[in-house]
């Protein structure tokens, strides 16, 4: 091989790679991409089949002799596609034809047409083996009584700047005149119709003080591991080491009956305090201290300082990104978590309910708005990402880092 | 016979003194207490809970009487028994003070105000920011001082603020005129005592007059740290482990006392049977009692077949689907994420951004993302079924291939719903595990690969036998993982799902199925059998997974 096929060969494996990788990210990304959109759409919007991206609005236009303005759509008139505003909307036309002669159809507004012989007796006739109602059907000034073969409904579309012209066709299948347009009060009519602003009230207020409270037990409980002589520390150690894999759902049940009988059911305390021990933080917290040197403890003992003066002022400020990382993993289950609030507060107890609980409402009391339903999904995933994106760095590494110590 | 009248003479020999009066009395109060508890009407505590106060309260009065003598004989386990049971007391104290003076409960109150207060906390965050600016600034020691006096002055301009808009005031205001009950200010003078003891004990003079050394100091300070985790772990994790095994024998309800039934829920789970079947459609009434088995499935063989039948069928059911959800889960989102995590370990530019973009998903709310996949698999606007759509014209335009374009009715159709949720489960998790295994692949070292390459292996060769087994600990700890979570699956399954259950209970999960015995109907013994069911099969799988990890990681070490 020499060196120029070598380097054909290098850049055709490095553009393929970067399609792959493309791809996969276009994969992940899109789901939130059309919430986003979707979250800025109007409701007829979502519902439109084929579905398109951008949010896009319908364009009226104020029409000479009309009171609202008119939506336009693209309708053909005399062979080209023209802007016409919808005048009329529900207009009955009816196929009529002759019962001589059912290949001749002519179409005629319903309102156009009066039943044979009045409408008290209107008078029938024998068609394709049933008896079929006439009606009185002007063709070139001659009535003739004719049977109703189909029924369709039109609208009436006429030419802004010239009124006069009147075209009728399938509101359904003209194509309505759009532009693009966002429609962020979504956000704020979501927020203020379904109670989202508690929700994310309760959310910010219960995630805050798991972060907090976590992080202090942790912090003491990591250090009395790693540095700390006690009897039954290897013992407590493998303890919390064995309870690391047991599934949280082991628990609902007697956490629930202990929830009920200190009288904490339906109650915020019920999401936060059992939250605050956990010993896989205490764990994280551990490995994290375990690394330091001992040298300065000592010496900072020696001089007299107690230990908590030690962790306060040696060893926390050296472990800012120990706790960051921490402190997002913790953000991000409490932000996140759905079960547990889902069994201990009350369905109907809206007041108290956090963002996931309100989405799984909201899911079933606004299933024909999807652009509220996915404005709110942004609400509850946004604050995360922000999180994520601003701490991102160290958070990656810290979860590769547990990957490969655990 | 010198030594008495020495030790009397001692200035802490009175505070020693007055030590072990306290210990006397404290046993002396805990056994009032215990009388009062099985005395004084209407306490409103059940037998199973007078029990087990009962007996903490005499514990507590033992060790008591013991410190007291130990202190007597100036032995500093005294002192280490003292400053525990002074501890636990005025922790005891603590939280009753709390749950009188409303704290607890005032949580709730809180979050009326707290949305008022929140933009003052962001205040706080900015000062923050301002301030850890100013090390930047630290060649211009003017700049660095006056960044960090103004940062002062708004984080306490925030909290000031933030306090007031959140109506704190008002907070300690009806935290202290609740603390006016009985027990709220029995509990203070509690903590009152019980602080002024352990301040009184943990002090130099008296420690070292109970020859205290400075193993024994390390000791409590162990404890001391340890201790607020210890006892939060103990009270929300361990107890109620236990007690979700007891309850698994029992009949509970969630409010009326629990009844002990012995094995009989995990017999109820247990109780199938497999029935030969005389033609593959034989209908299950004919073979087996239709008042206690129910047909989970059957097995057709030629002629005849199997028929698998239990007393709880959507337990099998549970089972069956999350096993199922597991077993295309845990490849679907291992497999891509292995290639795609050595796509990125090549040296190429922009691998960091491709990384970032995975791990994105993995962080979102699962409700969230179960919301935008349910309008993203809609049968008849959603973009699923549009891809598709655009594929089958492309592929029948193009290749004439003549496909029928399948118009997948993806949630509400028995055989795609369990489908349908193990796309979005692999989705989820794909991104999260590429970088667990990135992380692997860049412990590996280079000298490996250099010296295959020089042996002349090719890439793939050096895939196999080198990615491969090194890896290995990095794909353990991936899939096991993978799979804990997979066999947990709930979240996505109750939001996408309508019912939760699915079509024909094609995606009730085991989880689901807990929480519909548990929280639904209230058989809370039975679904705590079922949660140790769950537990056992989680714990095999992992078990399995460990045993064939550490066979196959003959390279380690």
């Amino acid at each position: 091989m020499n060196l120029n096929s070598y380097r054909f060969f290098r850049l055709l494996t490095n553009a393929s790679v970067y399609v792959v990788l493309t791809f996969f990210a276009v994969l992940m990304l899109f789901p939130f991409f059309y919430m986003l959109s979707t979250s800025f759409k109007l409701p007829a919007d979502t519902f439109r089949y084929p579905p398109r991206m951008l949010p896009r609005d319908p364009v009226s236009s104020a029409v000479p002799g009309f009171d609202e303005p008119l939506e336009l759509y693209y309708v053909e008139y005399q062979g080209e596609r023209r802007e016409f505003a919808l005048a009329r909307s529900n207009i009955k036309v009816g196929t009529y034809a002759a019962p001589e002669a059912p290949g001749i159809v002519y179409e005629r507004r319903l309102s156009e047409v009066s039943p044979t012989g009045g409408a008290m007796n209107q008078k029938t006739v024998l068609f394709n083996g049933e008896q079929e109602k006439l009606f009185d059907v002007e063709v070139d000034g001659q009535v003739v009584p004719m049977v109703l073969l189909s029924q369709t409904t039109v609208g009436e579309f006429i030419d802004p700047q010239n009124p006069e012209v009147k075209v009728t066709q399938n509101v359904r299948l003209s194509e309505p005149v759009e532009n693009i347009n966002w429609h962020p009060e979504n956000y704020s009519e979501v927020i203020a119709l379904r109670g989202l602003d508690r929700a994310l009230t309760n959310t910010i207020l219960v995630t805050i003080l798991v972060v907090v409270g976590q992080l202090v037990t942790s912090v003491v409980g990591g250090y009395a591991f790693a540095r700390l002589q006690f009897p039954g520390r290897n013992f407590i150690f493998v303890f919390y080491l064995g309870t690391v894999m047991i599934p949280f759902v082991m628990l609902i049940v007697p956490l629930y009956q202990l929830m009920v009988l200190i009288g904490w059911s339906d109650r915020l305390a019920a999401l936060i305090v059992p939250w605050i021990f956990t010993a896989y933080g205490t764990f994280l917290m551990r490995q994290h201290f375990i690394t330091f040197p001992k040298e300065i403890e000592e010496a900072a003992l020696i001089d007299g300082a107690s230990r908590f003066q030690i962790l306060r002022t040696i060893l926390l400020p050296a472990s800012v990104p120990a706790l960051a990382t921490q402190a997002t993993f913790t953000f991000l289950y409490a932000w996140n978590s759905f079960v547990w609030p889902l069994i201990i507060i009350n369905v109907g107890n809206e007041k108290n309910h956090v963002l996931t609980l309100a989405l799984n409402v909201l899911r079933g009391r606004a299933s024909d708005t999807p652009n509220l339903i996915l404005a709110g999904a942004a609400i509850a995933i946004l604050p995360p990402l922000i999180v994520f994106i601003l701490g991102q760095r160290f958070f990656v590494e810290s979860v590769a880092s547990s990957g490969v110590k655990g | 016979m010198t030594v008495m009248p020495d030790r009397s003479a001692h200035p802490t020999a009175f505070i020693l003194r007055v030590f072990m009066v306290w210990r006397g009395l404290f046993a002396l109060l805990a056994l009032v207490a215990v009388l009062g508890l099985w005395i004084v009407p209407g306490l409103g505590a059940s037998p199973w809970q007078k029990i087990v106060l009962s007996m903490a309260l005499c514990i507590a009065a033992l060790f008591s009487l013991l410190g007291l003598f130990d202190i007597a004989k100036r032995l500093h386990r005294g002192r280490t028994i003292s400053l525990i049971l002074d501890y636990l007391a005025f922790v005891a104290c603590l939280v009753i003070v709390l749950n009188t003076g409303g704290v607890f409960t005032g949580i709730d109150a809180l979050a009326d105000t707290f949305g008022r207060g929140i933009l003052y906390l962001g205040i706080i965050v900015a000062g923050y920011l301002l301030g850890s600016l100013s090390d930047r600034y630290s060649h211009r020691p003017a700049t660095e001082r006056w960044l960090g006096s103004v940062s002062k002055w708004i984080m306490i301009a925030g909290a000031v603020l933030f306090v007031w808009k959140i109506d704190a005031v008002n907070g300690l205001l009806f935290f202290l005129r609740n603390l006016l009950q009985p027990a709220g200010w029995i509990a203070v003078t509690g903590i009152i005592l019980f602080g002024l003891s352990l301040w009184g004990m943990w002090h130099e003079t008296t420690a070292s007059r109970l020859q205290v050394k400075t193993h024994h100091e390390a000791m409590l300070n162990g404890w001391l740290f340890l201790s607020p985790n210890l006892i939060g772990f103990l009270i929300f994790f361990a107890g109620p482990l236990l007690l979700s095994f007891f309850f698994s024998f029992t009949d509970s309800d969630a409010f009326n006392p629990p009844n002990w039934v012995g094995f009989e829920n995990y017999a109820k789970i247990f109780n199938i049977r497999f029935t030969g079947l005389a033609s593959p459609d034989q209908l299950a009434r004919e073979v087996v009692d239709t008042k206690i088995y129910d047909e989970v499935g059957r097995l057709r063989l030629g002629n005849g077949g199997i028929l698998f039948a239990a007393a709880d069928p959507f337990f099998w059911l549970a089972l069956r689907n999350t096993l199922t959800f597991a077993l295309f889960t845990v490849p679907l989102s291992v497999l891509p994420a292995l290639i795609l995590a050595n796509i990125l370990n090549s040296k190429l530019p922009g691998m960091k951004f491709f990384r970032a973009v995975y791990f994105i998903p993995s962080i979102a709310a699962i409700v969230g993302i179960a919301l935008v996949w349910q309008w993203l698999y809609n049968a008849t606007i959603g973009y699923i079924n549009y891809f598709i759509t655009q594929g089958v014209e492309f592929l029948n335009t193009t290749f004439q291939a003549g496909l029928v374009d399948p118009k997948i009715q993806w949630v509400s159709d028995e055989r795609t719903a369990l489908m349908s949720v193990i796309i979005i489960a692999a989705w989820q998790t794909m991104g999260f595990n590429t970088v667990l295994f990135l992380a692997g692949l860049q412990n590996i070292p280079p000298e490996l690969y250099e010296a295959a390459t020089v042996d002349g292996a090719g890439a793939w060769a050096r895939f196999w036998n080198i990615t491969i087994p090194m890896l290995a600990p990095s794909t353990f700890y991936v899939v096991s993982t993978t799979t804990i979570q997979a066999m947990q699956v709930f979240e996505q399954v109750f939001i996408l799902m309508n019912p939760a259950e699915g079509p024909n209970n094609s995606t009730i999960t085991l989880v689901l199925y807990l929480y519909r015995k548990g929280f639904i109907n209230f058989q809370q013994g039975y679904a705590s059998a079922i949660a140790w069911v769950l537990f056992i099969v989680i714990f095999g799988l992992t078990l399995i997974q460990f045993q064939r990890q550490r066979r196959s990681s003959i390279y380690e070490s």
